[in-house]
């Protein structure tokens, strides 16, 4: 395994990002399982607590999709097709099995293309509900137990209540770990970049809870005893705004140009570590809680105020935060073609971000590098407008 | 006096504009597949034609798709902050310009000459000149004529794919079952316009619209934006220079900046290289 | 624009009477007002039907109307409209030609726009969406049109059936998904109630119910008759008559309909009347929404002796007795257990071929019963619901079953700008030279 010491936690980081799975395909040899999720919905307390290592998994936005193609449709979003194109083409051969998050419907609907090519020992598809109400929690307890016994029956060994909290403590920890990195972002010049943080996320999401928490603890560290620099008072923050965007592609386009990268509400970044799992008596329960209904994705909101207003808070309040913690100057929001989704929510989150005092740059793309170029005029063009 | 250059190089073409308080010179040149080179020769040609050296530039400022690769520019801007800007000065009352280009087409919102909001097209061909360039083509019909040519249509024939490969299917289907080749190019341009008026009414059009970049020199073109959009459009006198001009009068605000903070810029490169440098 | 082409003419004259049923639901929308009833934007396979009739809410069918929008090839203004403010061409087309007439109207204080396909729509009191299985549109749906429509209340429920698994066994969590989803309907009425300030008449719901049950065995009674040879209707004209199933469910004259096109067909079979004479192929139409602008593609098809006996799509119901549902009293619970065995009843079939998945198995068994000789897919690029997956059931087919000749379209269902007639006609022509080689091959 990497060597996590003090001062090269960045360069772990690094690595473990160019070299996406090295690790678990380490503990893959060392006789560990390996099961892949899709998502910030996959519940990754419960695959801890059955002692196998989750690993999410991630695309590559330079890799043009030579063999999905074959097998999924084109009209599936971008992100979904690219994974799946990197796993037909054995990118993900350390996996025992993968669980499918009922995100949205590219994930859905693919599920059997997925679990048909691949023919993985181990598959679940996780039927999370999409409403929020009491009988919805209860449903969601069910149907985690489902996926608790597939695992059980799978490893071989019962998953215990203890192991379960056991989990829920150790994921909660690495969330404050990487809360407590997201604030050295405030300052005025921020402590990490954008692009070394996304390097954070993305390798903290492919590692044991133990050893990421550890990562988050080194870079903390690290990027603490950085001699603060004069910050440039002309360069904007800016906040990105996103579901699976987990490369650094789109961040240096933004960071090339001057402006820092100080927030995101993506689903591999704030979404994943701002709200922890409550310790309940039934620690299925505190799972079930914090997936529906703490969890801010579009698939799983449903609004309950009297006001459209009330509503829109209830939905978005959490980026209005973020813009006056983070003093955010502008928003980027980044939505892949065929997200339904998010897409349907674009009108009302520019207007509600834009009402909090961030301009918003909204950009539909490919999960591809090959329209980089194109996405830089636009950044580059949005940031001389809010100059 | 100090003169300032702007450098814009666009898909297709490449232009220059130098500028002191008025507009000393602009060119048009072919965008080659080496920019770079092609960016010093035209310069050349510019200073040339007014009389200047490189030397005399105060500030030079590069735009377009490929102003990173203009080796003596001293910063560069986004084409769509320097086509406002350009706009504002020639037409001062414009507060809407619709920009197509060879490969993108875009919508900006001007105040003051400065960007409030913008759009652009995405990544395929519908509703930019290389649409029409490929129609063009397929009917055998020269680019310069099509624009006129489909003014003589006695109704449009409605196309409808804005796909670029079935639109020329259609095309050569229909031009086959006997439709004259101006009621063809009519529907092409409607089509055209249809797309870019879509494109550009995400922003809130607000009166004077200006039409620049080369689809503005397409008469039928400009026609089928104006029944689009419902009203006249302006056109500048040379709708290719505006980015490049907007450029040129970036650096001089930037210049004055400079000057008013008691700071005098110093030119990133000196000389004009010759223009073998990059072969 | 381009300018109206005319429908498909249909094959049965049962199917004639179907602009009636859409104009009356489109304009039961407009005058729910005047007679004091509720109007809810609804969505169609929600299990929301038998509620909303049986309280008197009048469904507003966002996907009717912009069917009807495509069909008259006048959807564009709208998706442009909705374009116009940042909804991306890329999502359901369905969502967006409505939201961008719903726009407009909202722009002109609530009064129809003028030039709207058969009167449009009116505005609604509520909004019934729906995160359920179906898809993701019918859930944002209704949330991104309350930005423009603040005041009108969204409530969005979840009927959720288990997921295809072979190695799990869908009978035990049959049950979870049953009790989850008949509260979710329980909800739905508290919901529906709040709205119209009245109480629900359970034994009406029940009555509903009933009827619903009713319809369901007769539509499937009347479609079986298609297995004629030569078949008396086709899918061109399925695209019609599944109107009273889909939007009317739960009237008396959704019932009605059924029997005047169960007798239309039992004639035309005693005549020795079909759709294509002759009737060369026989062609199942294995999945995907039709596209509504090129329903005259249908009689290409049949002009060239090919006809569609069975389809997929639209068939949104099965016989009753097969479904072998739990005998319960309360109506709600009746629709959640058929709601889930209306899927689930293809798991064991699926289970018995190994590789097989129950939408193929459901493919293979409408091939056997009506003899097909080739299957046809539509793939429409909005609609992710209904057409993500179709490669996978084409290859599965294949695999599982045989190598028959299939052909997957690609188009949309509203947006006819990536629509290309010749181009669709080429192909058409040339998977017709496979089912000549195919069926040669066969003797
Ligand atoms: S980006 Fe959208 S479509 Fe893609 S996985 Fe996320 S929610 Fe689904
Ligand atoms: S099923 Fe498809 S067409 Fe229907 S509403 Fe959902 S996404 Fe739209």
């Amino acid at each position: 395994m990497t060597d996590i010491r003090d001062g090269n936690g960045l360069a772990a980081a690094e690595k473990l990002y160019t070299q996406y799975g090295s690790r678990a395909r380490e503990l893959k040899a060392s006789g560990k399982k390996v099961i892949g999720y899709l998502s910030a919905l996959g519940p990754v307390e419960i695959m801890t607590a059955a002692g196998v290592l989750p690993i999410r998994l991630k695309g590559n936005v330079s890799e043009a999709i030579s063999k999905g193609d074959a097998y999924m449709e084109t009209i599936v979003c971008p992100f979904v097709r690219n994974v799946f194109d990197l796993a037909v083409k054995g990118k993900y051969d350390f996996l025992d099995g993968m669980v499918l998050p009922h995100q949205c419907d590219s994930i859905d609907r693919t599920n059997e293309t997925w679990s048909y090519a691949l023919k993985l020992p181990y598959w679940h598809f996780l039927n999370v509900p999409h409403v929020t109400d009491d009988p919805s929690i209860a449903f969601m307890k069910e149907i985690l137990r489902i996926f608790i016994k597939t695992l059980e029956k799978f490893t071989g060994k019962a998953i215990t209540d203890q192991a379960i909290a056991d989990a829920v403590k150790a994921h909660n920890n690495n969330r404050k770990l990487m809360r407590e990195l997201y604030d050295l972002r405030k300052s005025n010049l921020p402590l990490i970049s954008g692009s070394e943080m996304m390097k954070v996320l993305v390798a903290a999401m492919s590692i044991p809870v133990e050893e990421s928490s550890a990562l988050i603890e080194a870079v903390t560290k690290e990027v603490k005893e950085r001699k603060p620099a004069a910050a440039n008072p002309k360069a904007k923050r800016i906040m990105l705004i996103g579901d699976q965007i987990d490369d650094v592609a789109v961040i240096e386009a933004i960071e090339s140009t001057g402006a820092y990268l100080v927030m995101d509400d993506l689903s591999t970044g704030s979404k994943m570590y701002w709200q922890d799992v409550d310790a309940t008596a039934d620690p299925v329960q505190g799972i079930a809680e914090r997936y529906l209904r703490k969890l801010k994705i579009p698939t799983t909101f449903v609004g309950s105020a009297d006001t459209y207003q009330g509503i829109l808070e209830e939905r978005f309040g959490h980026m209005k935060k973020y813009v006056n913690e983070f003093k955010v100057d502008g928003a980027i929001l980044f939505i892949y073609k065929y997200c339904d989704p998010y897409g349907f929510e674009v009108p009302a989150i520019k207007s509600y971000v834009e009402a909090a005092g961030a301009p918003v740059l909204y950009l539909e793309d490919e999960y591809s590098t090959s329209s980089l170029a194109r996405v830089k005029t636009r950044i580059e063009a949005f940031l001389e407008m809010i100059a | 006096m100090d003169y300032f250059a702007g450098v814009d190089i666009g898909s297709t073409m490449t232009k220059v504009v130098i500028v002191s308080d008025r507009i000393e010179v602009s060119l048009i040149g072919p965008t080659g597949p080496e920019h770079r080179k092609l960016a010093n020769r035209v310069m050349e040609e510019a200073l040339n034609k007014a009389c200047l050296t490189f030397e005399n530039l105060t500030y030079i400022v590069a735009t377009g798709y490929g102003r990173i690769n203009v080796p003596f520019a001293d910063r560069q801007i986004t084409e769509i902050t320097c086509h406002a800007k350009g706009l504002h000065s020639l037409l001062p009352s414009v507060k809407t310009v619709v920009d197509i280009g060879g490969q993108d087409s875009k919508g900006i919102k001007v105040v003051n000459g400065k960007v409030m909001n913008f759009v652009m097209n995405d990544k395929c061909a519908a509703g930019t000149g290389r649409f029409l360039e490929i129609i063009a083509d397929s009917l055998g019909v020269p680019l310069e004529k099509i624009g006129e040519i489909s003014l003589t249509a006695e109704k449009i024939a409605a196309v409808s794919s804005t796909c670029t490969v079935f639109a020329e299917q259609e095309i050569i289907s229909r031009l086959a079952s006997g439709e004259p080749i101006a009621n063809l190019l009519a529907g092409i341009h409607d089509a055209v316009a249809t797309r870019v008026c879509s494109l550009v009414k995400k922003l809130n059009v607000e009166a004077d619209i200006a039409v620049t970049g080369g689809g503005a020199k397409n008469i039928g073109l400009v026609k089928a934006l104006e029944s689009k959009f419902g009203r006249a459009l302006l056109v500048p006198p040379e709708p290719l220079i505006t980015g490049a001009l907007g450029a040129a009068l970036m650096g001089k605000d930037i210049f004055a900046k400079y000057m008013a903070e008691g700071q005098k810029p110093t030119r990133s490169v000196n000389k004009l290289e010759e223009a073998t440098f990059f072969e | 624009m381009a300018e109206e082409k005319k429908g498909r003419a249909v094959a049965t004259s049962t199917a004639a009477k179907i602009p009636k049923f859409v104009r009356g639901n489109l304009s039961a929308t407009l005058k729910a007002k005047e007679e004091g009833k509720k109007v809810a934007a609804a969505f169609i396979a929600d299990g929301q039907d038998e509620i909303m009739r049986a309280m008197d809410i009048v469904p507003a069918w966002g996907e009717s109307f912009s069917g009807v929008c495509a069909a008259k090839r006048d959807a564009e203004k709208y998706l442009q409209k909705a374009e116009s403010d940042n909804f991306s061409r890329s999502l359901c087309t369905y969502a967006t030609c409505n939201i961008g007439f719903d726009m407009m109207r909202e722009e002109l204080g609530g009064a129809t726009p003028e030039g709207a396909p058969w009167g449009g729509m009116g505005r609604p009191d509520m909004m019934l969406g729906n995160g359920q299985l179906l898809c993701d549109p019918r859930f944002k749906w209704p949330q991104a049109t309350q930005h423009y429509q603040q005041d009108v209340p969204v409530f969005v429920t979840n009927m959720y059936y288990p997921p295809w698994d072979p190695n799990a066994d869908h009978h035990e969590q049959e049950a979870i998904y049953v009790k989850y989803a008949t509260e979710e309907l329980r909800e739905t009425v508290k919901f529906c109630e709040k709205i119209t300030g009245k109480k629900m008449d359970w034994d009406r719901l029940a009555a509903t119910v009933e009827l619903s049950d009713k319809t369901w065995d007769l539509f499937i009674d009347t479609y079986e008759l298609r297995k004629h040879i030569p078949t008396p209707m086709d899918t061109g004209d399925a695209m019609n008559t599944m109107v009273p199933l889909t939007f009317n469910l739960g009237t008396q004259e959704a019932y009605d309909f059924y029997v005047d096109l169960n007798a239309e067909l039992r004639q035309k079979i005693a005549d020795g009347v079909g759709v294509a004479n002759p009737e060369r192929y026989r062609i199942i139409w294995a999945a995907g929404l039709p596209s509504w602008f090129a329903l005259g593609d249908f009689q290409y098809f049949n002009g060239k002796g090919v006809v569609f006996p069975v389809e997929v799509t639209y068939r949104g119901c099965e016989k009753i007795e097969r479904l072998d549902l739990p005998k319960t009293n309360d109506p709600l619970e009746h629709i959640a257990w058929r709601w889930v065995r209306y899927w689930t009843h293809w798991y064991d079939a699926a289970k018995k071929r190994p590789g097989s998945t129950p939408k193929v198995e459901r493919i293979i068994e409408y091939i056997e019963d009506y003899k097909c000789d080739g299957a046809v897919f539509h793939s429409a690029f909005s609609c992710r619901s209904w057409h993500a997956g179709i490669m996978q059931q084409a290859a599965t087919l294949k695999k599982v079953y045989k190598d028959i000749p299939i052909l997957i379209m690609e188009g949309d269902i509203v947006d006819i700008s990536s629509y290309n007639e010749a181009d669709t006609h080429n192909r058409i022509d040339a998977f017709i030279e496979t089912l000549a080689a195919y069926k040669k091959r066969q003797g």
